[in-house]
């Protein structure tokens, strides 16, 4: 049976609208939906005065008109009624306005004149960051990593995960990476839902994943991860003789195949082959595992990367050597080679030109530790040690002429290439394992 | 003009897709009531003002049919949701997915695309998902397979021709098998015999409102199964053209109908037919016979399928209401024992299908079916739910967890002999179709011990059978707190119910 429409002479007033429970009221208030635009000022009055009560079928009829000084009027009335409704804020709280920021914002202030009882706070907050201001995200990040009722911490998060994009981009990742370690699985599991969404999410779910995290966040964690697949990776090397990579680059590359479970390949500029006997992905990152911008850097990567794009997408990124993450981890490789007060030495290959210079001088910056070329002959070799009390580190990352030249000068530890020194692998298998 | 018609023609939602990854990374403030509200329901896209900032995605299961793949990632979706997510089965053998922040629309919609689903034109003025027989291509009993006709009508409908700005939504229905109940679409084909050939006869005008509601009429034209989405094209096109679009309580197709008159109303289509390409040049009046015959199916449990050595398994889903787990417990089920194939049912159940006989009994006593059983009670077997006011602003009563406690209480008290189709919703606006249950529920308020409280109107004598009728009222309200002990009286006296001894 239908329902019966509203009646003949309908007038929109307060004073007309059926009580609740009888049959005509859900006709009429249909009806009232359809005066577009609707003059809320008497409904708001009635409300006001308590002449209607904000019966939630009335609400979702008005809801739909509201505008922000209705909203302001009605949160205000529901702030100042000690039989509020719980439902009311979440009804009428979809108009974005910065009025009404400001009242939400008021409402959750503490002390003696303070709107709200502290209970009630965590139905606003949701509320405000669906308002989307980037300055409410102190608010919200207050709540949600102080201690507190739990309700309010999750309503917090709740409220930074309605306004994601707003708020500043740093400070959230900070933010979402400490409350996705908090002890409570409610919390921790939010944050790394709403982690999962930010761009590079991929590499800061990577990051938690080695902090202590509750069993059921880290299986969230895991199907977070699974639902952001790695890109197949190529990896370029200098190579040895004939396109030999040296086993030490080869486990690294097998190691992180089975972090990412991606595709990880490896290529040696000396390799023989032509580049077509890749195979080759729909996209992939190719990485320069190269420590100086020389030659291979800005001609022959660009070449291969102009190759490869004719078969699918290759996203080129900077040569390793120049990553702030690994200029670190080699500066405090230096400090603990010279924790003895000798400086040790960068001993790199010879590269010409301006770009290469400016590097090298950035590098001796970063480090503290001089550059210098290799000299040619071993018996320079010999005497450059010597001068430097045998403190020279090869910028080779894997095993090379380079330190194979060194090997019987200085000994075989300390002549170790980068890779084979465990903070330096490291750092680079968790930066390459936190590439997209 | 109306206010939706103005925001309608100042520009087509479609062309919100290309700016979706932009409003997720830049923010969506500055988007305005219209486009956050009508417009981006043409990309399934639903603001929802009862939970500001967390949106709902209405996809399109053509015959509810997907695969486990795409169950997963569905599950993904709603498992990154939290305790925001969930997914309901709908009426229309759709899924609709709640929880979603609009930061993931982006990455959605080319996740779906990548395993071949779409959310497009999914809510407000457009064809709706177009139901099909559930079983299609697996039922003893069918007599047409409706999934590739429901493929080719859908490809019309979102293809470059297809209508953009109809008046109103638009139901669409294929039936296959004799239990096919569709009556209650704008537009309905019904297998039919004609001169020994098996076709299709059609119907139109059927749909439920707060206003009125009405089941389809037979439209006086027979077609073959290869004509379908072209005239379907041609109906939705006249619509588009010729719907009264100056108020929404008078635009649905049956209006239109009625202002033309039925067979000026055929005239105008086939006109539109005809000028799409379409060829009618034989044999197309028809009495509107059909091939229905009976109520659609209970489909939980264990049934052969027309393949030899194979079955499929239904589980009901108490109401619809999924949760990301079940979810990816269903993908595995569907991978593990069947071909990898689920379908949704019009009553809101699963199937798995393709399963080999001898592995049916492991199926069905996997731990998902403590939740999902394959042999529900005659209650919850036969339970339809719309969602409720935890998610609708209209709806009344809070319907998928009222209905589930009545029905479970009501299954503990009573014996019932048989499966009682009974349809809850939470408004006049019928999104539960209550008038097709045996017994309806229907959201209200009523005053008990001098205080307004929830309730709900019964209607009672809904039938999809051969001789279809619509529910009537019953009972105006009955408040939630009598519900049970009410419906248990009502099933004892009308239904064949006994009373099991009280425990002690």
């Amino acid at each position: 049976m239908p329902a019966p429409s509203a009646p003949s002479g309908f007038l929109p007033e307060p004073a007309s609208l059926p009580a609740p429970g009888s049959a005509e009221r859900w006709p009429w208030l249909q009806a009232l939906g359809r005066q577009k635009p609707l003059r809320l000022e008497p409904w708001l009055r009635a409300l006001e005065h308590g002449e209607l009560e904000p019966q939630s079928d009335l609400l979702a009829v008005l809801a739909d008109q509201l505008d922000a000084d209705a909203t302001l009027r009605l949160l205000r009335l529901w702030m100042r009624n000690p039989e509020r409704s719980p439902s009311l804020p979440h009804r009428v709280g979809h108009v974005r306005d910065n009025a009404i920021a400001e009242l939400l914002i008021a409402a959750l202030a503490d002390g003696s004149d303070a709107l709200l009882e502290p209970a009630w706070r965590p139905l606003l907050l949701p509320l405000l960051g669906h308002q989307r201001r980037a300055g409410d995200f102190q608010v919200l990040r207050r709540l949600a990593l102080e201690p507190g009722p739990l309700q309010l911490r999750l309503s917090a998060l709740e409220g930074l995960s309605l306004g994601l994009s707003a708020w500043p981009l740093t400070e959230l990742r900070n933010t979402l990476m400490t409350l996705a370690t908090d002890l409570d699985p409610r919390l921790a599991a939010a944050a790394v839902d709403a982690l999962a969404r930010l761009p590079r999410a991929r590499s800061l779910l990577i990051q938690l994943r080695r902090s202590a995290l509750d069993a059921s966040v880290a299986e969230r964690l895991e199907r977070r991860l699974r639902a952001l697949p790695a890109h197949p990776l190529l990896l370029v090397v200098h190579g040895r003789a004939d396109g030999v990579i040296p086993p030490l680059i080869r486990s690294l590359a097998a190691e992180l195949e089975r972090r990412r479970g991606a595709p990880v390949a490896l290529r040696a500029l000396t390799d023989p082959e032509p580049l077509s006997s890749l195979p080759m992905r729909e996209s992939l990152a190719l990485v320069p595992l190269f420590l100086l911008p020389g030659g291979h850097v800005r001609h022959d990567l660009q070449g291969i990367a102009a190759e490869l794009r004719c078969r699918g997408s290759v996203r080129l990124l900077p040569f390793l050597g120049s990553w702030p993450l690994f200029q670190r981890v080699l500066a405090q490789e230096v400090e603990r080679e010279g924790a003895d007060g000798a400086v040790p030495r960068l001993l790199h290959h010879r590269v010409d030109g301006p770009l290469p210079e400016r590097y090298l001088a950035l590098l001796e910056r970063v480090t503290g530790a001089p550059c210098l070329p290799t000299p040619e002959s071993p018996a320079d070799l010999a005497q450059l040690a010597g001068a430097h009390r045998g403190r020279l580190i090869p910028l080779t990352l894997g095993p090379s002429r380079l330190s194979d030249a060194l090997i019987p000068i200085i000994g075989a530890d300390a002549a170790a290439p980068l890779l084979a020194r465990p903070p330096i692998w490291t750092m680079v298998l968790q930066a390459l394992e936190e590439l997209p | 003009m109306t206010k939706v018609e103005l925001a309608k023609s100042s520009f087509c939602g479609l062309d919100l897709a290309s700016r979706l990854d932009e409003l997720g990374r830049t923010g969506w403030e500055t988007l305005d009531e219209a486009t956050l509200t009508i417009h981006l329901k043409w990309l399934g896209i639903f603001f929802r003002p009862v939970t500001p900032g967390r949106f709902m995605v209405r996809l399109r299961l053509p015959n509810g049919v997907l695969t486990a793949d795409q169950l997963e990632l569905l599950a993904e979706v709603v498992d990154r949701c939290g305790e925001h997510g969930s997914a309901d089965v709908t009426t229309r053998q759709n899924l609709q997915l709640r929880g979603l922040l609009l930061e993931d629309m982006a990455p959605l919609m080319a996740a779906l695309e990548r395993v071949g689903l779409t959310s497009r034109q999914s809510g407000h003025d457009n064809p709706r998902n177009i139901t099909g027989n559930p079983l299609a291509g697996i039922d003893p009993e069918e007599w047409v397979d409706t999934r590739p006709l429901i493929e080719a009508i859908q490809a019309v409908l979102l293809g470059p021709e297809g209508p953009r700005n109809l008046p109103r939504k638009f139901n669409v229905a294929v039936g296959g098998a004799p239990d096919s109940f569709l009556l209650h679409n704008d537009l309905a084909y019904l297998p039919s015999l004609r001169e020994g050939e098996l076709g299709f006869t059609v119907m139109v005008g059927g749909f439920f409102s707060a206003q009125r509601n009405e089941l389809a009429i037979p439209l006086g034209l027979w077609l073959r199964a290869e004509q379908l989405p072209l005239f379907t094209l041609a109906v939705l096109r006249h619509y588009e053209h010729c719907g009264d679009r100056s108020s929404r309580q008078r635009s649905r197709l049956m209006y239109l109908i009625e202002a033309l008159g039925l067979d000026g109303y055929r005239d105008a289509v086939l006109e539109t037919y005809r000028s799409l390409g379409g060829d009618l040049a034989e044999g197309i009046p028809h009495d509107g016979s059909h091939l229905v015959t009976r109520a659609p199916r209970d489909v939980c449990g264990q049934h052969p399928q027309k393949q030899p050595g194979l079955c499929w398994v239904g589980l009901n889903i108490p109401m619809g209401r999924l949760d990301s787990t079940a979810m990816f417990a269903l993908a595995d089920l569907a991978r593990d024992y069947g071909s990898g194939e689920l379908r949704f049912s019009e009553s809101q159940n699963v199937l798995i299908v393709n399963v080999p006989i001898e592995r049916a009994a492991a199926l069905r006593a996997e731990p998902l079916t403590l939740r999902f059983p394959s042999a529900p009670g005659p209650l919850l077997a036969e339970a339809i739910s719309c969602t409720g006011n935890h998610y609708c602003g209209l709806a009344q009563i809070p319907t998928k967890s009222t209905a589930l406690a009545v029905v479970e209480a009501l299954e503990q008290r009573l014996e019932i002999p048989h499966p009682v189709r009974n349809h809850w919703t939470g408004c006049p606006n019928a999104c539960g179709q209550p008038y097709m249950g045996e017994i309806g529920l229907m959201g209200a308020k009523a005053r008990k011990d001098g205080q307004m409280v929830e309730a709900v109107k019964i209607f009672l004598g809904g039938s999809m059978s051969a001789e279809p009728q619509l529910a009537l009222l019953h009972n105006k309200a009955v408040p939630l707190s009598d519900l049970t002990d009410v419906l248990e009286t009502l099933l004892v006296e009308r239904f064949g119910a006994s009373r099991r001894p009280a425990s002690e």
